[in-house]
């Protein structure tokens, strides 16, 4: 048997204006995650940093220990890997800037 | 099918026609149920509103914060569907196939559903917790099953919609089943002028009427964390473009009367289409969430 793997758009072209989390996602099959965060739109003087969080519940939240935030200054696609998760990932999204304002697409890549 | 169904305890909780054309068991991942997403041109942009944003199948081992996991009927894994926090946000999961006969087709499941678990006084219900009912049940908006089939150029375009509504908009309980009066709004009809519809599957959102014998509520028993699967049942048939049957756990509602509205216009590109979707739809800012142990569909060709 193949190795199942699995890629969920978590962020469909998604604008945002303010900090934001993403919606919890449930994945206690895999054992590898990476987390693609592609940049559409970065207004002029926004940048961002992304922290993967993990959940026991989809409900309750920390950071992952030991993974740096990712810093997004740039339109293009940044990545995150992760391993030793618990059932539940999310990405917790801080904005910078003045008026600051990014459109992107998030997707989860998913492994056995 | 007959004693044979006996040997595999997987397909012996279902009533399979003379061929099964899937048997999806998530625990071996999402067998092709897949988001629903708008037609569009070179931009995502160009989706039209409320066909965008329909959230990603999960594979869940359905855990809860107070219990942990609970399973799925066989084995670890259901598919999930689970809305944004967000008022008239739903989930639409899809899955793509052609016919090879217009005949009868049936999908059979288990299925339960749950508002998520919330610590927020400000949403809690009319109704106090007393040991028995629990707020969150009024939670729960409603949930569509149907299909999208279109025969090509030389046929119809129609789909088959089945509604279990909970609560309505405003949190008052209905519970009942509904079917739809008035063609789901496509990419095509906006494009021509159709007016943005408020409601994914129908024109209007009043362009609902009950089904005959639907009214009756499911288990949700008690607490947003304790789940109990449904067997569902709904037959369509493909020759008179109708509605069969829908059966949850023993009560049968007969469906053969009921129209099923079709397109004027002809759609091409996707002859003998034979789609089956699955919608869960919030009122409120609080995740709504459709569980499916597995999904069997069954024809007669």
């Amino acid at each position: 048997m193949l190795r199942r793997s699995h890629t969920a758009t978590i962020e469909q072209n998604e604008s945002y204006t303010e900090n934001f989390d993403t919606e919890p996602y449930e994945c206690g099959w895999a054992s590898e995650a990476t987390w693609f965060v592609r940049v559409i739109n970065l207004a002029e003087g926004t940048s961002m940093k992304f922290i993967p969080q993990i959940s026991p519940d989809g409900l309750f939240w920390c950071d992952k220990e030991g993974t740096e935030p990712v810093h997004i200054s740039e339109e293009t696609l940044y990545a995150c890997e992760l391993n030793n998760f618990g059932s539940w990932l999310r990405l917790r999204c801080v904005l910078d800037g003045n008026n600051p304002r990014i459109k992107l697409m998030v997707h989860l890549a998913l492994k056995e | 099918m007959s004693n044979s169904l006996y040997a595999d305890p997987r397909l012996s909780k279902y009533n399979p026609l003379k061929r099964i054309l899937f048997f999806d068991d998530f625990d071996e991942g999402v067998n092709g149920w897949c988001t629903l997403i708008g037609n569009y041109n070179d931009s995502l942009d160009d989706i039209k509103p409320m066909f965008r944003d329909l959230r990603p199948a999960q594979l869940s081992n359905c855990t809860f914060f107070d219990i942990g996991t609970h399973g799925s009927v066989s084995g670890e894994y259901a598919l999930k569907l689970a809305t944004r926090p967000r008022p008239n946000h739903s989930c639409v999961l899809i899955k793509r196939m052609t016919f090879a006969k217009r005949s009868l087709v049936q999908l059979e499941t288990y299925f339960t559903y749950k508002a998520e678990a919330v610590f927020d006084d400000k949403l809690k219900g009319s109704l106090p917790f007393d040991g028995n009912y629990h707020p969150s049940e009024a939670m729960f908006g409603d949930f569509t099953l149907g299909n999208d089939i279109n025969e090509g150029p030389d046929g119809k375009r129609y789909f088959c919609s089945l509604r279990y509504v909970n609560t309505d908009p405003e949190g008052n309980y209905v519970r009942k089943w509904f079917y739809k009066t008035s063609v789901q709004v496509t990419t095509k009809m906006q494009i021509d002028g159709a007016p943005i519809p408020k409601d994914l599957h129908a024109q209007s959102p009043d362009d609902w009427k009950e089904v005959p014998g639907g009214d009756f509520a499911l288990c949700h028993n008690e607490v947003p964390t304790k789940i109990n699967w449904h067997y569902l049942r709904w037959q369509f048939d493909l020759e008179t473009r109708r509605n069969v049957e829908l059966q949850i756990n023993d009560r049968v509602m007969d469906l053969r009367d009921i129209p099923v509205p079709a397109y004027e216009e002809t759609y091409y590109s996707c002859d003998r289409l034979l789609n089956f979707f699955f919608d869960v739809r919030t009122h409120l800012p609080v995740r709504n969430f459709l569980f499916f142990d597995s999904v069997l569909v069954s024809v007669d060709w």
